[in-house]
């Protein structure tokens, strides 16, 4: 029964996913339509209208094998060797330092933030 | 997708090859190891070898990548368990990861330009810090090329939890919302998988950090490459 279960809420999934992605296309938004339709469902869930129970096992298990679904774009890499030889290979300490300056930004304003809310509690 | 017999060959090799990755993984618990790195070394390598076109090879590659979309949308189900996570600290979780967003579009796509990289790069390199499937999808939408994003969404989250904590340590980030968010907006999946070693606050905040910052990052990266190109 359970895998029956998971099999129709993976195509709910499937459905959002197709909401979303005629949504995108119907007004034309530079988003991508997995994005609409994930914001769907996570307002669905939050607006009550579609029970958690009803998606909860097909999600849980999708997600699971998540990192399996994009390996067969990271083996696309096997087309772009000649890039990474020359001048592309620049993108990498760039990509690396870009992502140190994210995490530093990130880390920071919600650590002071949070510090900042919690001294204001304390005063009042 | 047509269900031809190179599609059969791929996608079962592809299956194959990411269990035995797992297995392996799962053994020895070193971060090179990382599954989605040794299947595609060990896929790449088989390609080379064999004299196998990429495109061929995605006739079977096809049929998984497909599950991209599904798994996007089934994000919103760990991100509402965390709603009450989100509710109580809105403002810092929000604040943290616009900062973060903003930082790794403006720096990746100024560091490319200085270098002189073309457009199609640019907006390649730009959603380097989204979870992988978001990050391809929106690669795709505006301009960039996906298999290539997903490389460097690889490299992002191998930096991240390389040398973040050493960068976090540093920077006397030390609090469960810092290290959470500043790992999660920054090195997505990965990130929060490290996460969990500093406890399950900071994984939980990198867990929700990582979505908000894929859904933040869909809405401002056509705009940042419209304003910085």
């Amino acid at each position: 029964m359970k895998i029956i279960r998971i099999i129709v809420q993976l195509l709910v999934l499937y459905g959002f996913l197709l909401i979303g992605e005629a949504i995108q296309a119907l007004l034309q938004l530079p988003m991508p339509g997995s994005i609409i339709g994930f914001l769907l469902l996570f307002g669905a869930l939050l607006l009550k209208i579609y029970p958690l129970e009803w998606i909860d096992a097909g999600a849980t298990f999708l997600l699971s094998f998540l990192s399996l679904y994009f390996i067969p774009a990271t083996v696309g890499v096997v087309d772009y060797g000649p890039l990474f030889s020359g001048k592309g290979v620049w993108l990498l300490p760039i990509v690396s330092i870009s992502t140190l300056i994210t995490m530093a930004a990130a880390g920071f304003v919600s650590q002071y933030m949070a510090n900042r809310q919690a001294a204001k509690k304390e005063v009042s | 997708m047509v269900l031809t017999p190179a599609a059969l060959i791929f996608s079962t090799l592809t299956v194959t090859a990411y269990v035995i990755a797992n297995f392996i993984y799962l053994r020895f618990r070193k971060t090179p190891l990382n599954p989605v790195i040794t299947t595609t070394v060990a896929l790449v390598a088989i390609l080379v070898l064999f004299d196998i076109p990429y495109e061929t090879y995605m006739e079977g590659g096809d049929w998984i990548a497909f599950l991209l979309g599904p798994a996007v949308v089934a994000l919103a189900v760990p991100l509402y368990k965390h709603r009450q996570l989100l509710q109580k600290n809105l403002v810092p979780i929000a604040a943290g990861i616009t900062a973060g967003v903003l930082a790794g579009l403006v720096s990746g796509t100024l560091f490319t330009r200085w270098l002189g990289f073309a457009d199609e790069l640019i907006l390649t390199v730009l959603p380097k810090s989204l979870t992988t499937p978001v990050a391809m999808q929106i690669a795709s939408t505006i301009g960039g090329i996906p298999s290539l994003a997903a490389v460097f969404v690889m490299v992002a989250g191998f930096t991240g939890i390389l040398l973040g904590p050493y960068m976090l340590h540093a920077l006397h980030i030390d609090s469960p919302i810092g290290r959470g968010i500043g790992l999660g907006a920054s090195a997505h999946g990965l990130g929060t998988a490290k996460a969990f070693e500093y406890g399950p606050e900071s994984a939980s905040m990198s867990s929700v950090a990582m979505t908000l910052a894929a859904v933040l990052g869909a809405l401002l990266s056509p705009l940042v490459a419209w304003l910085l190109l």
